[in-house]
């Protein structure tokens, strides 16, 4: 919407009268990586921050969620929504947040989720430094992120402060905003577009070509063979993923032996149980028992099932599950540009 | 650090996984692993539903499970369920008697196609438990039997102790216009009827090109049977196939039930073949 300023040290007083009021997410240093944490003050926020360790989804779907209570004769459901602020999403990750607002809003609504979801204001910001694996250059022109409510850019000595929704521009008022001068802006725009020429890894094919050659390659069992041979059925790429949203229900007794909580926790599509029945006799019956079938599962979804529904697949180019994958066959890079050049 | 609770109408809004308390009505054990219950929703309100649909049924503690519902939605204000002991949460299920309560989401997604069916000749393939969810079906055709063309039952189980509902099986034997057949795979002393796999059925049915199939039951009877309805001629979009999966959230968001781009839980259970045909992960 407009285009506003904000001095360094000013940003500073801003963030921390905000963590004084709101609760406010945002990168924070763990040992030698980042991760999306409380803040209670600017000296903890690292905007200068590569990569978190887990997307910032976890705001809004946590690995564990608690998702009803129950006693004896009662059950109640938890939706409590916290109003939050979350600092410094990078451009990928909003993309990230973007797909599953999407997905846990079609055809049936889910509350749980988007309770937390409208709670929050998201600042985007932009990228200081690429991760190595990232590729987001390549998959960004087809589908500019638009979930964030403003947008900061880092300049010398303040920020650049977009606003894109009357969330991000009640946020003025907490802050000692002026409007941004043409040069601020501009310097801006010429900041985020050096950070797309920063990345090492690029997926040149379209959404498109990716969802039909992907598709096509369903019955392609040597392929699938080939791509997954290694694979742990470790599920971390599903883990670490900003896109992936399935999840298991569990029930956990209290000492009492009454009481307890209904609980959703992250689930992963890459291991072996995800879609076994129980079968008399104590048997069962896995509908993807082979790892190959559960690896070509996960790419079938983000690249072809998803990728219809949402017009790009559902991959941020974020390079977390590269980095994740303990024998490195997860990338998304390789593993596609595997199909489409398989000839 | 300070933390406001959101005042915004969306704190209020449902939880599409919190489930509601049903009485359990009747209950009876009619085979050692089965339990067949009869339920009501605690608050007195009707369950709304067509014959197909599934419930998450669960007792809390120990999780949930998608069961069909057994009743014809045409029976009165009440809803039956058939629940076989397999894991944790069915015997949970199983362990609970008249007067306890179980806690219930649905109903979940699509059912039978009864208008598409409806002026058809219709033929019933129940193998094993596939007989619980189809016989919502067969009870509703059966309540209204004139809106239908022949109507052809099969149902084949194990042996003659696996076969469920005995009551419902002499009332479809005796009533004319139902024509019911059954089979053992494994017969023993006082069987006296047909044994073999549910296809030997076939030998002796002429099913006409234009007769609508349901099938339900294990997954590996569908790809012989819809083998003997390709000979009969009958068309894949008249085929419907009532499937099976494991389904965490039944409304197409765990991803668990997953078919291809299909959910079972939201775009099923019941499919027409002519839609999963193609879909290699489906049966």
């Amino acid at each position: 919407m407009s285009s506003f300023y904000i001095e360094e040290r000013d940003f500073g007083t801003f963030v921390n009268t905000l963590a004084q009021n709101t609760r406010v997410v945002g990168p924070v240093a763990k040992r030698q990586k980042f991760v999306f944490g409380e803040i209670g003050s600017v000296e903890e926020l690292r905007l200068d921050y590569d990569i978190t360790i887990l997307p910032p989804k976890k705001v809004f779907f946590p690995p564990k969620q608690v998702i009803a209570r129950f006693d004896a004769d009662s059950v109640e459901g938890t939706i409590a929504p916290v109003d939050t602020v979350l600092l410094g999403v990078h451009p990928y990750d909003v993309r990230g947040i973007d797909m599953t607002d999407f997905l846990f809003r079609e055809r049936n609504e889910d509350w749980d989720y988007l309770a937390q979801r409208e709670a929050t204001t998201i600042v985007a910001s932009n990228v200081q430094k690429v991760a190595p694996r990232a590729f987001w250059a390549s998959m960004i022109d087809t589908n500019e992120p638009k979930g964030h409510d403003a947008y900061l850019t880092k300049l010398d000595g303040g920020y650049v402060f977009e606003t894109r929704t009357p969330k991000g521009e009640a946020l003025l008022a907490r802050g000692a905003f002026r409007d941004a001068t043409g040069p601020e802006v501009a310097a801006a725009q010429s900041v985020n577009a050096d950070a797309l020429g920063q990345c090492q890894e690029q997926l040149p094919y379209t959404s498109a070509e990716i969802a039909k050659t992907i598709r096509e390659s369903f019955s392609n069992e040597e392929l699938w063979d080939e791509l997954s041979k290694d694979c742990f059925s470790c599920g971390s790429c599903n883990t670490v993923c900003p896109t992936c949203y399935c999840f298991d229900m569990r029930d956990v007794w209290n000492l009492d032996q009454k009481s307890g909580t209904r609980t959703r926790y992250w689930d992963a599509c890459l291991t072996k149980e995800f879609a076994a029945i129980s079968m008399p006799g104590g048997g069962h019956e896995n509908f993807r028992e082979h790892h190959q079938t559960r690896f070509r599962h996960r790419f079938m979804r983000k690249g072809a099932y998803l990728n219809e529904k949402l017009g790009s697949p559902a991959c941020t180019g974020c390079g977390r599950c590269s980095m994740a994958c303990t024998v490195d066959i997860a990338d998304p890079v390789r593993v596609i540009t595997t199909i489409m050049e398989w000839s | 650090m300070p933390s406001e609770s959101h005042d915004c109408a969306c704190a209020e809004r449902e939880s599409l996984f919190v489930p509601r308390e049903a009485k359990i009505l009747h209950a009876h054990a009619p085979t050692s692993t089965e339990k067949h219950f009869t339920l009501q929703f605690a608050d007195g309100s009707p369950l709304i539903f067509e014959p197909g649909q599934i419930l998450e049924v669960g007792v809390m503690g120990y999780g949930e499970i998608p069961i069909g519902i057994a009743s014809s939605p045409t029976r009165t204000h009440t809803f039956e369920i058939v629940v076989r002991t397999v894991g944790r949460v069915s015997t949970a299920i199983n362990n609970k008697n008249i007067g306890d309560s179980l806690w219930v989401r649905g109903p979940l997604g699509h059912g039978f196609d009864v208008d598409a069916l409806r002026g058809h000749d219709v033929l019933v393939v129940a193998g094993g438990i596939g007989i619980c969810p189809t016989r919502s079906l067969i009870q509703y055709i059966a309540d209204q039997r004139d809106d239908f063309g022949r109507f052809v039952l099969f149902y084949g189980a194990r042996d003659p102790l696996q076969l469920l509902f005995p009551e419902d099986r002499g009332v479809w034997r005796a009533t004319h216009g139902i024509e019911y057949h059954e089979t053992v795979d494994r017969a023993d002393i006082s069987w006296t009827g047909n044994v073999g796999v549910i296809t030997t059925l076939f030998r002796n049915t002429h099913l006409s090109e234009d007769t609508r199939v349901i099938i339900c039951g294990p997954p590996v009877m569908f790809e012989f049977v819809i083998r003997e309805l390709d000979q009969a001629g009958i068309k894949r979009e008249n085929i419907y196939v009532d499937l099976e999966r494991r389904m965490k959230c039944g409304v197409g968001k765990c991803g668990h039930c997953q078919i291809n781009n299909k959910y079972c839980c939201i775009d099923g259970p019941v499919f027409t073949y002519a839609e999963i045909h193609e879909l290699e992960e489906a049966i």
